[in-house]
């Protein structure tokens, strides 16, 4: 039995979890190639033309693993273990997913205001007819891998904030920061051009964002209560970042993300008060490589 | 205090008589037309969907005429940037030298009557009979829209009705009591019936689903209704205020719609995204000849269930056109599409019959 995961936006909110917690059980994983020219073309054309890139870009992946595998698997996002919800594009995925490709989706929904992320994965297990010990290992082992890598990049940022190089912030949804063909490499081309790269999700902030979202926060910090959980989130570690001394900021977001609408707003209000230089990418299907490296090259002549 | 509050198509009449009623000064927004919607769009961010660059024109029209206030309802619990709205409104609006307060009501009862009492200062019996009056005036309004919907393709002298409604809307307007409504009322039920039509024809019926403000404004959706009645169309539509304000205070409509469309999306997306495919449902089971899809371009909930929609339509062979809104979009262009739909509608009603 090979279970495919598509390797675009859900896979990388976990990419380590899933992954170990399926060959654990006993499974094959198949993950879909790179996004690449093809990928996305496929995708863009099934698609709705409305919705953002990134969900183009994720039924282009759900395209190329039909057939491939026996189960394809598309978890339901709904909240987050601070009881925040995930973007609400996410909350039809495994439906439309079952409109668009003939091969069986695995699917669970994940609602921790209902119930808690454990229980949720022991009925993904039931579903597999595996039983609730071998489950339960299956996750442990699973949150430990990824408690690993976590530690690793924790540990990267630390060694790259003290590096004397113009450092900049990349702010965007980690399916935008890793996914190098999406993204058209733009961490590649800024260290290309003597820059310390720093990813947003990268920095770790000490307070848990549901915590610290009281009611008076508008008040408080100049922005509402986020209910998205990156919206929270990448709040709170811009203020953690603000204590470094930092270059720049570039913001990436994909064409029609109608969260990154919102948060855009109040991300670029933050740096705009501390007069640090803030560069703004959109990134689409057009894929205009040239257009970004000028854009680019730019901002980086601005810093200096 | 001068306050003022978003234009939402002919609904406005009743949110006037509310804020009259509760004492509060305010200034009536004007309709939202291409002008005060241009201007909206220069101020607001560009990636936010279309009603908030409509209501940031209004808010525009009525500073200029002095309005410091807005009052602006959003949702607190949906999954959708109807959310923010307040919030992205408010920061527009200052960032561009306009200094004016923000007062968000959430779409619960409790939140509502406690931010109108601290803003109004009326009592508690007067914001009930203000409520009861708004509802009056909105059950009147939906009502009589309704009628026209069904007279439209019917009538015998063409506009007759058209034109009776605006005549209403105008004086109801005027009206400032309780007993006033009621007997305008009955008024208009008789000359409704004076309008000459063919009872017995039958039409082709389209049923209008998608985002409420979209499918409900008829400035922003150039009179969709009114298009299509004057083709020979009865137009059906679920979506009004009423029925959101029944489904805020009632949960259970939400439980019944999931109910109904767990075949094809099984958890809520946000925004109407479940009742636009509950409604397309539902209008095929009573043998509807079209649906028409409206949506502000990139609306979150109505991009994500389209799909679904869209294979429905394959499924079941009913004509089906999805109009995405937005300040670039022409009238002409609606027009076109419009009449081809039109045409479709009226050959797949005629191989049924």
């Amino acid at each position: 039995m090979t279970i495919g995961i598509p390797k675009a936006l859900i896979y990388w909110k976990r990419p380590y979890f899933w992954q170990t917690f399926f060959k654990e059980l006993g499974f094959k994983v198949f993950l879909s190639c790179q996004t690449n020219k093809k990928v996305v073309e496929m995708g863009v054309r099934v698609a709705d033309p409305e919705t953002c890139f990134s969900i183009k870009v994720f039924f282009g992946h759900l395209l190329w693993l039909d057939k491939k595998c026996d189960w394809i698997f598309i978890p339901r996002l709904k909240t987050n273990e601070q009881r925040l919800e995930y973007c609400p594009k996410f909350f039809g995925l495994p439906d439309l997913a079952k409109i668009l490709v003939k091969t069986p989706i695995l699917t669970e929904t994940f609602d921790e205001k209902k119930e808690k992320f454990e229980g949720s994965v022991e009925r993904l297990g039931a579903k597999l007819n595996k039983n609730k010990k071998e489950v339960k290992k299956a996750i442990e082992i699973a949150f430990l891998e990824e408690k690993k890598t976590k530690e690793k990049e924790e540990k990267e940022f630390f060694e790259k904030i003290q590096s004397k190089k113009q450092k900049i912030i990349l702010i965007s949804h980690p399916y935008n920061l890793y996914d190098d063909y999406v993204n058209l490499r733009i961490k590649e081309k800024l260290e290309n051009l003597n820059a310390e790269v720093i990813f947003i999700n990268q920095i770790s902030t000490e307070s848990k964002p549901c915590l610290s979202a009281s009611k008076n926060q508008k008040r408080l910090s100049g922005w509402p209560k986020f209910h998205w959980e990156f919206g929270q989130e990448i709040m709170e570690q811009i203020q953690e970042i603000l204590k470094y001394n930092i270059s720049g900021v570039v913001e990436i977001s994909s064409f029609q993300c109608g969260c990154d609408a919102v948060l855009r707003e109040f991300v670029e209000r933050e740096f705009k008060k501390r007069k640090i230089p803030f560069l703004y990418l959109l990134i689409d299907e057009q894929a205009g490589e040239a257009g970004i490296q000028t854009r680019i090259e730019a901002f980086m002549d601005t810093i200096k | 205090m001068k306050a003022t509050f978003p234009y939402w198509g002919n609904y406005t009449i009743a949110f006037k008589a509310l804020f009259k009623k509760l004492g509060v000064d305010f200034i009536a927004p004007e309709k939202s037309s291409q002008r005060s919607v241009g201007e909206g769009v220069k101020i607001s961010p560009e990636m936010y969907c279309f009603p908030l660059k409509v209501n940031i024109g209004d808010y525009l029209a009525a500073i200029r005429k002095g309005a410091d206030t807005v009052f602006m309802v959003t949702s607190s619990k949906g999954s959708c940037r109807l959310r923010y709205y307040g919030d992205i409104q408010e920061k527009a609006l200052i960032e561009n030298g306009h200094n004016i307060d923000f007062i968000i009501l959430d779409q619960n009862p409790k939140d509502i009557y406690k931010k109108l009492k601290k803003n109004s200062g009326a009592s508690f019996f007067q914001i009930i009979k203000a409520f009861y009056f708004f509802y009056k005036k909105l059950g009147f309004i939906e009502w009589l829209e309704r009628k026209a919907q069904y007279i439209r393709p019917r009538e015998l002298k063409r506009g007759e009705v058209d034109r009776l409604l605006d005549n209403t809307f105008e004086k109801l307007d005027k009206i400032n009591n309780f007993r006033g409504v009621s007997k305008f009322k009955k008024e208009i039920k008789r000359e409704i019936r004076e309008i000459g039509t063919e009872k017995d024809k039958i039409v082709p019926k389209v049923g209008l689903i998608g985002e409420i403000f979209t499918v409900t404004d008829g400035a922003i959706n150039f009179d969709i209704e009114k298009k299509l009645g004057r083709e020979g169309i009865e137009v059906h539509r679920d979506m009004d205020i009423s029925y959101q304000l029944k489904k805020s205070v009632f949960p259970w409509k939400d439980w019944i719609i999931q109910r109904k469309i767990i075949p094809y999306l099984k958890s809520t997306v946000g925004g109407h995204g479940r009742d636009a495919i509950y409604e397309m449902l539902n209008y095929i089971k009573e043998d509807f000849d079209g649906i028409i899809h409206l949506l502000p371009f990139g609306c979150m909930p109505e991009t994500t269930v389209r799909p679904i929609l869209e294979k429905i339509h394959k499924e079941n062979g009913i004509p089906f056109l999805s109009l995405s809104l937005d300040e670039q979009v022409a009238e002409v262009g609606i027009n076109t599409r419009i009449e081809a739909f039109v045409d479709v509608v009226r050959n797949y009603h005629k191989t049924r019959c």
